[in-house]
Order: C-alpha cells, then sequence, then structure tokens
C-alpha cells in the first residue's frame, strides 16, 4: 500500500518536473508524436510483408514486439533516467540522503525518476501484446495466457535485476557510468526470437545472457511449447535474480559506507 | 531510558585510501597493482550527549568531523568503538532510527531543481507516512520560525543561496527528528542569513527539546548556540567541555588592555607607541588605535597589572579572556 502511494507521489512530481520548462514540454510532446507515428509506420511494414519468421506464427511475432516493447518501456522511462540520477548521486554525494531515508534504497533508487512520457509506449505495448494473441486464435487458451503473463513478468524481473547489479558495481568502482550501455547492448538481441540466431549464440543469448528469458520464452509459453516444470523454473529463475539483486545491492550499499568520506 | 540521546565510545574509523605517485609510470603500475595507505580520520572518540543539549562540534578541515557525523547519522560502518543514539546502532539503518533522526549537511541538496519545494515536502510526507495532520501542524511551525510560506511556491533553483538553505533545514525536519546532525548549516550564508538559521536552531531546540550536534566554520555559530564545544583535530578529541572553560584549559591567558593617559611631556603618539613587550605579548588591534593589547599567562595577571600600574600612566585598564576564536586556533595548532 505504502509502495504504491509512493510511486504515485513519484509519477506526480515527475509530472511535474516534465512540465516544468514549457519549450522543453512542447519539444518534447511534438517529439513524441513522431516517434509514435514512425513506431506504427515499422510495424504497418512488418504487418503488410510478413508472415512468419523461422517457424513463428504473424500472431505470435506481434505479440513478442509487444513483449520486447515492454521491456524497452522499463528501461527508458524507468531504467536510463534513474541511472542517470544515481550515477549523479554517487558523484554529488546526494546518494547519502537517499540511504537515508526509512525506505528500502533500492526501491527509492527504482523510481524516483519516471519519463512520464512514455506512457504511451506501455499502452503500444499492451495493445501489441492483446492484438498479437487475439490473431493467434485458437493456439492459445487462458491457461497459456496465464503462463505468458506469469514468465513475462518474471522476464522484467530478470532484467530488471540485472540492472540492479549493473549499477551496484558502482558502489565499488565509484566511477562505472558504461554500467547500462552494457545492458542496453543485451537487450538488443532480444528484439528477434533466439531460435532465428544460430546455436551458438542462442546458448549465448538464453544461457549466458537470461535475455531470451525475457522475450522469447514468455511467447512459447503462450504457444503451449514448454512443459509445466520449464514455466516454474523460469518464474523461479526471476524470483531468484531478484533475490540475488536484493543481495548484491546491500551489499553494495556496505561497501559504499565503508569506503565514501 | 537514560536521558542521553548520544553515547560514543573509542569511536574509531580508518580509511584505505588508494596511494600513487605522479606521472604516467606510476599511473600504469597503480593500475594493475594498487597500494593503499591507512588513514586514521577518527581515533577513539568517546563522548556522551544529552537529551535537548546543543553540541558544537568544531576542527579544522579534515579532522573527521564529518567521518564522525556520518557515522553517527548511520552512513559509515566505523573500523571500530560502537555508537548508540536514542537506543539505536545508527549504522543498522532501523526504519525506525532513520524516522527519529535527520542529517542535514549545507553543501548537498536533498530537494529536486525544477520543482517548488513544497512538491518536494510531500514525497517527504510519503516517505516518513506523515499523516497529512502531523504534516500540516509541523509545517506550520516551520513556517512560523523559517518564513517559508513565500518560498514555497518558486522553484528550488529560482530560490537565493540562503532561502534554499531554509528550505533544505525544513526539508529534513518535516518528521519531527529527536537528534539532529548539521554540517555546516550556514555555510555560504550572509551574515543575516547566519543569524536567522541560528536563531530558528536555537527556538527549534527550546520547542523540541531536539538534541542537536554541529559543524560550522563560523565561530559566531558556534559561540551564539552551543554552550558545549567538543574539538576534534587529527581524529582525536582534544576538548569537550563549556566554552567558558575552553581558554582556561587550552589557553590559560587573559589580556590585559590599556589605555596610557597622555601627559604633557610626552607626545601624543608616543604613548601609544610604546613598547609594552616586557610586560607580556603584544596584541595587535585593529578596532581600537588607542588601546594596547598584551597577552598575560593567567597566573601572572595580578603581578603584571601591579607592575603596569605602578610603572605606566594608565588612563584605564581592562582584563578579558581572549576571543573564543582566538583560543580554538590555539587548540588547534598544538
Amino acid at each position: 500500500m505504502h509502495s504504491f502511494k509512493l510511486i504515485s507521489t513519484f509519477i506526480k512530481i515527475n509530472i511535474q518536473m516534465a512540465v516544468a520548462y514549457r519549450a522543453d514540454t512542447v519539444v518534447n510532446i511534438l517529439l513524441n508524436l513522431m516517434w509514435l507515428g514512425w513506431e506504427l509506420l515499422t510495424l504497418s511494414i512488418i504487418f503488410s510483408n510478413t508472415q512468419t519468421i523461422s517457424g513463428w506464427g504473424f500472431g505470435e511475432l506481434i505479440a513478442l514486439l509487444g513483449v520486447f516493447r515492454l521491456i524497452n518501456t522499463m528501461m527508458v522511462a524507468l531504467i536510463w533516467p534513474n541511472t542517470e540520477k544515481f550515477n549523479q548521486s554517487i558523484r554529488d554525494g546526494s546518494m547519502d540522503y537517499t540511504i537515508l531515508q526509512p525506505v528500502n534504497s533500492m526501491f527509492l533508487v527504482t523510481f524516483s525518476r519516471i519519463t512520464i512520457w512514455r506512457i504511451w509506449d506501455l499502452i503500444l505495448a499492451i495493445v501489441l501484446i492483446t492484438v498479437g494473441i487475439n490473431i493467434s486464435g485458437d493456439l492459445v487458451t487462458p491457461l497459456s495466457i496465464a503462463h505468458f503473463i506469469l514468465l513475462a513478468f518474471s522476464g522484467v524481473v530478470i532484467i530488471y535485476s540485472l540492472w540492479i547489479v549493473l549499477i551496484a558495481l558502482t558502489f565499488w568502482f565509484t566511477k562505472f557510468d558504461n554500467n547500462v550501455t552494457i545492458l542496453h547492448a543485451l537487450i538488443d538481441a532480444g528484439r528477434y526470437p533466439s531460435t532465428v540466431y544460430p546455436i551458438w549464440l542462442q546458448i549465448i543469448v538464453t544461457f549466458l545472457i537470461p535475455i531470451a528469458v525475457a522475450t522469447t520464452v514468455p511467447l512459447q509459453a503462450l504457444r503451449g511449447d514448454l512443459e509445466g516444470w520449464r514455466i516454474i523454473m523460469f518464474f523461479a529463475i526471476g524470483i531468484a535474480s531478484f533475490i540475488v539483486a536484493s543481495q548484491v545491492w546491500k551489499r553494495g550499499l556496505k561497501q559504499y559506507s565503508g569506503a565514501s568520506s | 531510558m537514560s536521558s542521553e540521546s548520544i553515547i560514543v565510545e573509542q569511536l574509531s574509523k580508518t580509511y584505505q585510501v588508494p596511494e600513487r605517485e605522479g606521472g604516467f609510470g606510476a599511473a600504469v603500475r597503480g593500475f594493475f597493482k594498487r597500494k593503499y595507505k591507512d588513514v586514521k580520520a577518527v581515533q577513539e572518540v568517546n563522548f556522551k550527549i544529552e537529551q535537548g543539549e546543543i553540541v558544537g562540534f568544531l576542527g579544522p578541515n579534515g579532522a573527521g568531523k564529518t567521518t564522525t557525523l556520518k557515522m553517527l547519522s548511520g552512513l559509515l560502518h566505523p573500523t571500530g568503538g560502537t555508537a548508540n543514539v536514542l537506543g539505536f546502532t545508527p549504522w543498522e539503518l532501523k526504519p525506525d532510527y532513520l524516522r527519529s533522526m535527520t542529517l542535514v549537511m549545507g553543501q548537498r541538496n536533498r530537494l529536486a531543481w525544477d520543482i517548488p519545494a513544497a512538491d518536494s515536502y510531500l514525497l517527504a510526507q510519503a516517505i516518513y507516512r506523515l499523516s497529512d495532520d502531523d504534516y500540516k501542524k509541523t509545517y506550520k511551525e516551520l513556517d512560523e520560525l523559517l518564513e517559508l510560506e513565500p518560498l514555497m511556491k518558486k522553484p528550488v533553483r529560482n530560490l537565493s543561496l540562503g532561502e534554499r538553505m531554509k528550505v533544505e533545514i525544513a526539508a529534513g525536519l518535516l518528521h519531527r527528528p529527536k537528534v539532529l546532525f548539521l554540517d555546516e548549516p550556514t555555510i555560504g550564508l550572509d551574515i543575516s542569513g547566519q543569524v536567522k538559521i541560528r536563531e530558528f536552531l536555537r527556538e527549534y531546540n527550546k520547542r523540541t527539546g531536539a538534541t542537536i550536534l554541529l559543524t560550522s566554520h563560523y565561530m559566531a555559530d558556534v559561540t551564539a548556540l552551543c554552550e558545549r564545544i567538543i574539538i576534534i583535530h587529527h581524529g582525536q578529541l582534544k576538548y569537550d567541555g563549556g566554552i567558558a572553560n575552553l581558554s582556561r584549559r587550552i589557553a590559560p591567558f587573559k589580556l590585559i588592555g590599556v589605555r596610557l593617559a597622555l601627559s604633557e611631556d610626552e607626545g601624543l603618539g608616543d604613548s601609544n607607541g610604546r613598547d609594552l613587550s616586557k610586560y607580556g605579548d603584544p596584541v595587535q588591534n585593529e578596532e581600537d588605535a588607542e588601546k594596547v593589547y598584551v597577552r598575560v599567562k593567567a597566573e601572572d595577571v595580578t603581578k603584571v597589572t601591579s607592575r603596569m600600574l605602578s610603572e605606566l600612566p594608565i588612563h584605564d585598564i581592562t582584563i578579558a579572556d581572549p576571543p573564543i576564536e582566538d583560543v580554538i586556533e590555539r587548540a588547534f595548532n598544538e
């Protein structure tokens, strides 16, 4: 409950910050409208030319695109701005104030900046997923949709955890501004289903980098391609990665408090 | 519960600081193999502070003041010793502890730049789970003391330094902390700004009974606010006690000031330019050109005074403690 209240306060504050400068606001609205147009155009080209890629059905592709967008939204709306703020707060010392708030610092670092312009991205992602599932038609059952949502959520958590680990490394190295460039490079590989790649790359993408888990696996669940134990496993990986990330974060804070002056 | 709100025992902090010489070769070597040097920032410091006390924490730059404040607020883990603030061990960062203390650092901003402070205050209200009534009540009190209202609607970036400090301090007090750690709360402010913050702190302490530990470079902050000071130098506690006693302990000197009578046969200039060094250390005096001061050991004051009275054409004579600034300066230089 308290978390929701905090997030809604953060959203309010971020809306105020977003509209603090008038010219900036106008430019942002125009830019985002252009982006949306460009995205829709790209999608319509895909819609009109493609039927299948490497055995994937059209509806599933659309849904995959939706999941990818969902993760992308998280990246753009939360991860980028908060990384920037985080790196800055380490440098100027305002991290000290964050640590001394009676609220989980990982939570504060995650939500204190929200790029509210990306709300349309979120809507687009949900529309794509819904449309994709609908096109797939008979292939999906309510149960497989539930699996899909569960695993999509789990995938988002995995990427989020990866991000937490990456920024927590800053506590050890003080200057590590490339932390998120690495993450970005990894995420981009998830834009296409991992079965498109050669086998060795699939292995890397599936096992070394859990990106495939976040985009492809939920889709497989949607198609009913995943056995029950795999679904449980992937979900467990999501939970485990969150626990690991929280632990790394805690250690990082301890390191920070041991070294800074 | 005892009436002590802060108890510090044998508190120590040693940093490991990477060390290398200048130059390219050293930089490359340092990349592969780091050498570390131990820096003892705080060494076995002990003190206790009663609830409701205002204590000035003094020391030159790098003495370990900020490190101590950071340990007491919970940001740093000590390498030795213990601290107890309001019954908590600060660095465990228990939410109940964080809700009952505040750290205000004059050189760091907690408020978002681009929006009015009022909006950041609402965030603080959410974070500290303050009910609307409590929040309004506290805000009203702070507003009375600091005249916040006119500053609330402007984005923080448009406030002057003094105004910003007011809203920053108020932001740190919205949750009614029982212990305040203030690191240079008046830094960079002009005299009237300093006075306002000072008056506020005194009044706030009187009203709420909060314990305040503050560091400041401005001696006036300390002399105006604190009856007790703690001096730390090279990480070690040098003095802990009343301001009045400090001069006796660290610099047992008195200042004898004399104004000499102008006799007929002596010229006007001579009387004040007279060499008084045989009585004690002459002290520069810029405020009053006609008055000459000598610094004399406390136990010799009577002797020297009577000698001066008999040997010099004294118009008036004063005996006073040296200004606190001088005393502390001497304490640092010891």
